[in-house]
Formats: structure tokens, sequence, C-alpha cells
């Protein structure tokens, strides 16, 4: 084909934005690295980088095995996982809500699977998680059932799932499940109650290997699917009647990728707690960094999710030394401001 | 030969019914324009045409086809429906938008072949956005904009586009700019072309057919010098028009209206 030379200007231009968008996700990828490493080396007790190398490497003493791979590793490799989930449930929630505010959190999905959760504390007690797996299914029936009342409040004959009512819809369930939450939280005895406020305030608790194991199945699950599911991303972005203009079965879609999103956050937040902001700023900082086409959007919204969640776990760890600090009070601290920011450059830029 | 043809159409909008029974045609590589009062229907009924809408009853045929028998997929190869100002999401560039309408010819991953390259620059050169390829459609003006997505709807390469006011917002110039271009893609492609329009004489300059509706019912169709009279217009708009033939077009014009004086009984 030959090429007028606007058409090679274009294409240069083209090529350096996708040249910038591939450094950017490397930068990712490096930030995530950085804050692995620092979190290897952060907590109550002290191991040098030296150390910490060695004992990866196989040639640690039994205590600083200890540390390391049963203490610190499953813990940082939940804090990454969860802040992909969260920030990719959130991207997809956004997108088909059309709403840049929406997250797991504002459609009643934390708050059904923290139900759930507290239901369970409170007939089983806090001490009785024999079977960690079941923790994301018990999460997932909170979650999915939340989503499922939503959806149907949303959902009206020929004209299918309205934006604006499916955040209404949301906001309106998740009031009166932190009401009935709230309500169950007064019954509890003391060992139940700290543990469920630790849980509500969004603690990497008790991580282990088998945590990792009961949410690990869920994101190799989804989050290929997820994946899978950019371009379509893409068009459902458009206007509903631009989508279906383009052939895409918009209503059956949305339906679909919603299930995903309730699944990605409830698998994490049955581990995590309730973090909140995550899936709410990682998409919007990721939008900034690298635009709307989901198939860059989607593996940076997941990797900013990450270090987010990750860096917030290491300073949650140091920053009220010998106890910790729940990791979702961090992200607040950190993401409300940033939050602001944005909308104050929004507004300027209208 | 009709590309739509509708047979006994009815429509709800929000349980009110909107149309009854409508018999609409689209014919085939022409230029229909469809004009009414605001709140008649001509944007619901070129919605249940785009199948957009859901008709309460009555079917509507694509090349003689049910459309409800064709998956949307199949429809998006056949045919474009552009509603009334989109908007775009936000830093999207006006080549990843009109390559979004190669959609319904891609497999799921959504990787561009050569061919579908090929049409997008088509499409941008047509519509004269090449330069403007790697700009936000944010932050270009609102005539650049609507070039935008029909080039979007270019790429879609359907024999059949669809549009709701196409020239709303845009100043004069733009307007007869926009209108030129789908006359023009209409003469060389041989594109059906279906639009309502609000402009009177603008419907009747570009029109090859004219269809005047008014609460939901044809009041009369057929070429630009049956449906522009005075008569039709009376009945449509509730206006009393002058109508003469515009000499540089050979157009049916209106030159002025005034409201039907109330008629005062005794």
């Amino acid at each position: 084909m030959m090429m007028t030379a606007q058409q090679q200007i274009n294409e240069a231009y083209k090529r350096k934005i996708a040249r910038r968008n591939t450094g950017i996700m490397i930068g990712c990828g490096a930030l995530l690295i950085i804050s692995f490493i620092i979190s290897m080396n952060t907590g109550y007790a002290k191991l040098s980088p030296l150390d910490t190398l060695r004992t990866l490497f196989g040639g640690g003493t039994a205590k600083e095995n200890l540390i390391l791979f049963d203490f610190r590793l499953p813990r940082i490799v939940i804090s990454i996982l969860v802040g992909m989930g969260l920030a990719l449930s959130g991207c997809i929630l956004q997108d088909i809500s059309k709403n840049p505010l929406a997250d797991p959190g504002l459609l009643g999905i934390n708050a059904g699977a923290g139900l759930m959760v507290i239901l369970y504390v409170m007939f089983f007690g806090a001490k009785s998680f024999m079977s960690v797996l079941t923790l994301p299914f018990l999460s997932l029936t909170g979650a999915g059932t939340a989503a499922i009342i939503v959806y149907t409040l949303t959902y009206k004959k020929g004209d299918g799932i309205a934006p604006m009512r499916l955040i209404l819809a949301g906001v309106a369930v998740q009031a009166g499940i932190s009401a009935l939450t709230t309500l169950l939280v007064a019954k509890l005895d003391e060992t139940q109650f700290s543990f469920v406020a630790t849980w509500q305030a969004g603690s990497i608790w008790g991580s282990n290997w088998k945590f990792v194991m009961a949410l690990l199945p869920w994101l190799l699950l989804l989050i290929p699917y997820v994946l899978s599911k950019s371009h379509l991303l893409d068009i459902l972005n458009l206007e509903d009647g631009i989508a279906y203009s383009l052939g895409a079965s918009v209503e059956q879609e949305r339906r679909k990728l919603l299930a995903a999103a309730v699944g990605l956050a409830a698998s994490c937040v049955a581990v995590s707690g309730s973090i909140s902001f995550v899936g709410l700023i990682a998409p919007h900082l990721a939008r900034r960094l690298v635009g709307p086409k989901h198939r860059i959007l989607l593996p940076t919204c997941a990797m900013v999710g990450a270090v987010m969640v990750s860096t917030a776990d290491t300073i949650a760890r140091v920053v009220v030394q010998p106890s910790e600090l729940p990791v979702g009070i961090i992200v607040a601290i950190i993401g409300a401001p940033y939050f602001l920011y944005l909308m104050k450059i929004k507004s300027r830029q209208q | 030969m009709n590309s739509i043809q509708t047979e006994n159409l009815a429509i709800s909008y929000e349980d009110k019914l909107v149309v009854e029974s409508l018999d609409i045609q689209i014919p085939k590589g022409k230029i229909t324009t469809i004009i009414g009062p605001n709140g008649c229907g001509k944007s619901t009924v070129l919605k249940a045409l785009g199948r957009l809408l859901k008709p309460k009853g009555g079917i509507v045929y694509l090349n003689g086809d049910d459309i409800r028998r064709l998956t949307t997929k199949e429809v998006a190869q056949k045919m474009a429906i552009l509603p009334q100002s989109p908007q775009a999401p936000a830093g999207l560039t006006v080549g990843e938008l009109v390559a979004y309408g190669r959609f319904p010819h891609q497999r799921s991953l959504g990787r561009l072949s050569s061919e579908d390259k090929r049409i997008i620059q088509w499409a941008l050169e047509v519509t004269k956005l090449t330069e403007h390829e790697t700009t936000a459609v944010d932050k270009l003006s609102g005539g650049q904009r609507q070039r935008v997505w029909i080039a979007m709807a270019l790429a879609q390469q359907t024999e059949l586009i669809l549009l709701d006011e196409p020239t709303t917002y845009l100043d004069l110039a733009y307007q007869l700019e926009l209108l030129e271009l789908l006359h023009h893609l209409n003469r060389q492609q041989g594109c059906t072309i279906a639009m309502v329009l609000h402009d009177l004489n603008l419907a009747a300059r570009f029109a090859d057919y004219m269809v005047a509706i008014s609460d939901g019912e044809i009041i009369c169709h057929g070429g630009p010098e049956k449906v522009m009279t005075t008569e039709v217009l009376r009945k449509t708009f509730n206006i009393e028009a002058k109508i003469t033939t515009e000499s540089s077009t050979g157009r049916p014009t209106c030159i002025f209206y005034d409201l039907i004086k109330q008629q005062v009984i005794a």
C-alpha cells in the first residue's frame, strides 16, 4: 500500500505511542518488583536484603525460612493478587455502568460478601475457618446475591440496564446490607467482633499459602476471561446505540462481564476484607497513563492495582510497629487525596 | 427493491404506544429523509428499523429477511445506525474510533488485518480526517466529530446507513458539508442512506425519497415534489407553508411558513 506523507506521519506517531505504552507497562512491572523487594525486607523481624536474598535461594536458617516463606511471601503474593483482582473488577464495572465512580464497594458487592462472612462467623465462630477454600464461595454467594438484587432492581424490559439506575440501585442495596451488617455486628461477642472489625477495615489477615490457594484459581479463571474481552469492552464503552449498531450483544455481554467483575471482587474480598478505593482509583490512574483501549488498559490497570495494594501493605506493616494497620486504611489515606486531585483536574479541563 | 420494509410495525415507548401500525419502505440505493414534528415518533421509528428498539409488534425486513432471524452481527454487516450526537470515550483517537467500525467483521481478539487497515484509511480519506487520525475525538470541533462517526459507519462497510439528525448542533456550512458527503457516498458507493432531518429544505434538497410522519403515522411518502407541498406540510406540521421550486437545485423549497390561524366559531 502506498502511503501519503500524512499517513506516514500518523504511522510514526502511532508507533511512538505504542512504544510509550510498552514503556509504561515495563515501568509498572519494575515498580511492582521494587515494591516486592522492599516488602520482603520490611517487617517486625529484621532481615537484611542480603539475608533475604540468601534465604530466597534456599540458604536460610529455619527461622529465616519461616519468616520469609511462611509469613511474608504469602502475604505479598496475596496483596498483589488482590490488587489485580480489585482493580480489574473496578475497571469493568466503570465500563459497563459507564460511570467513572463505580467500584465494587458501590455496587453492594463488598457489603454482600461482608455480610456472608459475618453470618458465617456468627454461626460457626471466628476460629472455625477450617477450610479456607470455602471462604471465596461464601463471599461469592453474598456478593452474587447483592449483585443479582441490584441487577433485578435495575433491569427494565426493553430498556435493559441503564447505567444511572445501576449506580442508584447499587448504592441503595449497599446501604441496606450495611445497615443489616451493623445490626449483626452489635450481637457479636468480643473475639468475633475484633475479627470482623479487622476484616471490614481490609487487612490481609493471617495470610498463609492456604489463602493464596483459595484465591488463585478464581483469578486464573477470571483474569484471562476478562482480558479476552478487551476488544468487546472497547465497544461496550461506546453508547449503547453505537454498540448495538456495531453488532455487539450488549445486554448479554454486559451480564457476563458483570458476573466476572463480581467474581473477581468477591474472591479478593474473601481473603483481604473490603479494601476500598483500589477498584475506584487504579482504573482512573491506568486510563490516564495509557488511554481507554482495553488491550493495554486492562493489564496496566492490574499492575497499578497490584503496586497500590502491595505498597500499602508494606506501609501498613511499618508505620505503627510492632502492631500494624489494616491495609485498607492505608489505601484510603493515599487514595482519597489523589482522587480529589483527579476531580480537580477534570473540573478544570471542562 | 427495498433495503428495509416494515409490516404493521407497532412501537411502544415506556408503556406508551407511539406507533400503532406502520408500513414504511427505505428504497435501495437511494437517499431517504424522514421529516415530522417533534415527538411524532420519527426517531423512534428509525431506532426500531435499526433494531435499537424492540418493536411491540409487526416485522422489520432487511433485504427481505425478517430482522429477528438474523444475528446482531449479521445485521451489523449490512446496516449501520448512528444515534443523535453520540459521545466518544475521553482520550480515544479518531483512528481508534474509526477502527471500531471493523468490529462486526473481526474475530473476538480484534486484531486488524491489512484489509481492515486499508478500509480504515479509506474511510478517513473520504471524510477528510486523515490528518486527524491521531487526534483525540473529544478535541475536535462539532463538525469534525460528526464526520468521525460517519467514518466509523463507513468502515463498517454496510450497504445501508441510518442516521438520526446528523446535522444537529452543526452550523450551516458544516450541515451542507456533511450532507454533501453523504450524497457523494450514495452516488459513488451506492450506499443506501436513510436519515431523520429537521431542516425541511435540506431534507427536500438531498432526498430521492421522502417520508412525512405525524403522530406515528405516515402522512405522505414519495419524491420531494410529492411530499414537500403546502397540503402535506399542513397535515404534518400544522403550518401554512409557501413552496417554490429553487432554480439552482430544481428542488421544492419552503420560503415562508406561518401557524395555521385558529378557526373562530361565530
